[in-house]
């Protein structure tokens, strides 16, 4: 008993000392409000809710559970995906938290807190007849342009199809997770790669159209983006998400888009194997 | 100064004054000013963070080139289904004929009245309404195969253009003399042959300082197709950042190909407008 009441103690200090140490900058603190902007085309991560259309999804739930624990109120705006990063160096928003990837090439310009498990995977219609990913060499894959798919797609192909004599994907550009999505229905392409962590929501909306096919094609993780130079604000978010992750609201908001499975165990920094 | 001697009636004779130049102090400061914010908006960009190796760079990739060759080609191509619409259209608008004038009508509002960018969207995405598309009994594919990025940014841009188009043609051949019409009439021309050899010509001259204007739109107006996928300038450029993140630097490099194409656009306009008022020019002379 004294060791469990020791170990409930020494939680609550660490509790009590986090919540202290894990204040906001200045600046955030005295405007009161975080500015985040986000890609509202990428469910259930960030999408507009068709009836209310208000912004909605696993990383708006997330981050209003962070500026609830910072005591700040945030203003969203929203922006094309490419246009994410530059919102962050022009410093339009804080922080980025709209579904992207920890990408090495993109460490250059931020440093990420990897927050979800995610890989990019293979999706078709049901009738079609691929049965596992390697049925897709050849094949028109679309996916949408302004993400790290389309390099994922070329190296998976490296690997798996010119490497064994079969014939390279033929890679297809999208504009959008929804344009890509019409061109499979139009049999424009005949495979198309998301996020693994969006597929259970776009089969959930149509249901029987598509079919996954084999397991997200390489692992890596979605990140929280910060600029370089705002290690303080990094640090306080970090720390709010670790507290999240041990009391449970995290796996909570997860399990509400159903994606339990993609949780972390920790937040973990620039982590994600290229 | 000489004082002037005084005329009749106590006018000063002015005529062997010389005029003093005016100092145009206030023009010269409004330029000074203009030049400083010039210089200093110049100066702001020279030290902003572009990154201009990376524009030097791509200003001539090949991909780059690609593009603008692509958005020419969809620019002359789209320009000139607009122009044959429009013309059958304005000609359909001023006919007698009551369904041809109501249906040149109807085509005008609907592509005029829905925006460029929803129409390319409706192109491309044709295959969801129609799976397979062709002529009963004859032909048939699918609708993806026919409506590729291509054709669908032609067609979307090409008929939009022709409701503008028949506009700008109505305007040309309302502007020709009704008594050109009748004349043509009383030497025994039917209505297409009168415009075909009369009304038309002289239209021409008319509508091409509108057209050279929306051709220029057109040029600008194919960077919505980068939407459906059509690899012209933007599109190609877009596709550039997305994998380096040189936002601006890629934007400007896109942006100098737009401005060099108008810039040569524009004397050829002046050329074409010259050659089709070779009958009038003497005159307004």
């Amino acid at each position: 008993m004294t060791r469990l009441s020791f170990t409930v103690g020494f939680a609550a200090l660490l509790a009590i000392t986090t919540a202290k140490a894990a204040e906001p900058p200045e600046s955030i603190k005295q405007a009161g409000t975080l500015r985040l902007t986000v890609n509202s085309t990428y469910a259930p991560m960030e999408y507009r809710d068709p009836t209310t259309n208000q912004l909605v999804g696993l990383d708006i739930d997330l981050a209003n559970e962070i500026a609830k624990r910072l005591g700040v109120k945030i203003i969203w705006s929203e922006t094309p995906f490419a246009e994410l990063i530059p919102s962050l160096q022009t410093k339009r928003a804080d922080f980025i938290i709209s579904g992207i990837s920890d990408r090495s090439a993109r460490r250059e310009t931020a440093d990420f807190i990897d927050y979800l498990a995610t890989g990019p995977q293979f999706f078709v219609l049901t009738e079609n007849e691929a049965k596992s990913a390697i049925d897709l060499c050849g094949k028109k894959v679309g996916t949408t342009r302004s993400t790290s798919f389309p390099i994922e797609i070329e190296k998976w192909s490296k690997q798996n199809c010119e490497a064994n004599g079969k014939r390279a994907v033929q890679y297809a550009p999208g504009e959008n997770s929804i344009d890509v999505r019409n061109q499979l229905k139009q049999g424009r392409i005949d495979a198309a790669v998301q996020g693994s962590e969006t597929l259970p929501y776009a089969q959930g909306q149509e249901a029987g159209k598509y079919r996954i096919v084999s397991e997200p094609f390489s692992t890596g993780y979605q990140a929280i983006m910060f600029r370089k130079d705002d290690a303080a604000l990094r640090e306080v978010v970090t720390e709010h998400l670790a507290a999240m992750i041990t009391d449970g609201s995290y796996k909570a908001i997860l399990d509400k888009y159903g994606l339990g499975a993609n949780a972390v165990a920790h937040p973990m920094m620039n982590a994600a194997p290229q | 100064m000489r004082a002037a001697r005084a005329l009749a009636g106590g006018f000063p004779d002015i005529s062997e004054m010389t005029v003093a130049r005016q100092a145009h102090w206030r023009r010269w400061l409004a330029a000074a000013a203009i030049l400083v914010v010039l210089a200093a908006i110049g100066r702001a960009f020279v030290n902003g963070q572009i990154e201009w190796t990376y524009v030097s760079r791509f200003l001539t990739a090949k991909v780059i080139l690609e593009g603008i060759t692509n958005t020419m080609a969809m620019a002359v191509l789209a320009m000139a289904l607009g122009i044959v619409l429009g013309v059958v259209a304005a000609i359909m608008r001023l006919s007698p004929n009551p369904v041809l004038k109501s249906v040149a009508a109807g085509y005008t509002w609907l592509f005029r009245g829905t925006p460029l960018i929803l129409q390319l969207l409706l192109w491309f995405n044709l295959a969801l309404v129609f799976p397979t598309i062709g002529i009963p009994g004859l032909w048939s594919a699918r609708a993806v195969d026919v409506m590729t990025p291509f054709l669908s940014a032609l067609l979307g841009l090409g008929i939009n253009q022709g409701a503008y188009t028949s506009e700008v043609m109505r305007a040309g051949m309302l502007s020709v003399d009704v008594g050109q019409y009748e004349a043509a009439q009383a030497i025994g021309m039917g209505r297409l042959r009168a415009l075909r050899r009369i009304i038309l010509p002289q239209a021409m001259r008319v509508v091409i300082p509108p057209l050279g204007n929306e051709f220029i739109g057109m040029v600008k107006a194919t960077s919505l197709a980068s939407v459906i996928q059509y690899p012209e300038v933007l599109h190609n450029a877009e596709n550039i950042y997305y994998a380096n993140s040189r936002v601006i630097e890629l934007l400007i490099v896109a942006g100098s190909w737009y401005l060099l194409v108008v810039s040569i656009l524009t004397p050829l306009q002046m050329l074409l407008e010259r050659r089709f008022a070779r009958g009038t020019l003497q005159i307004t002379r």
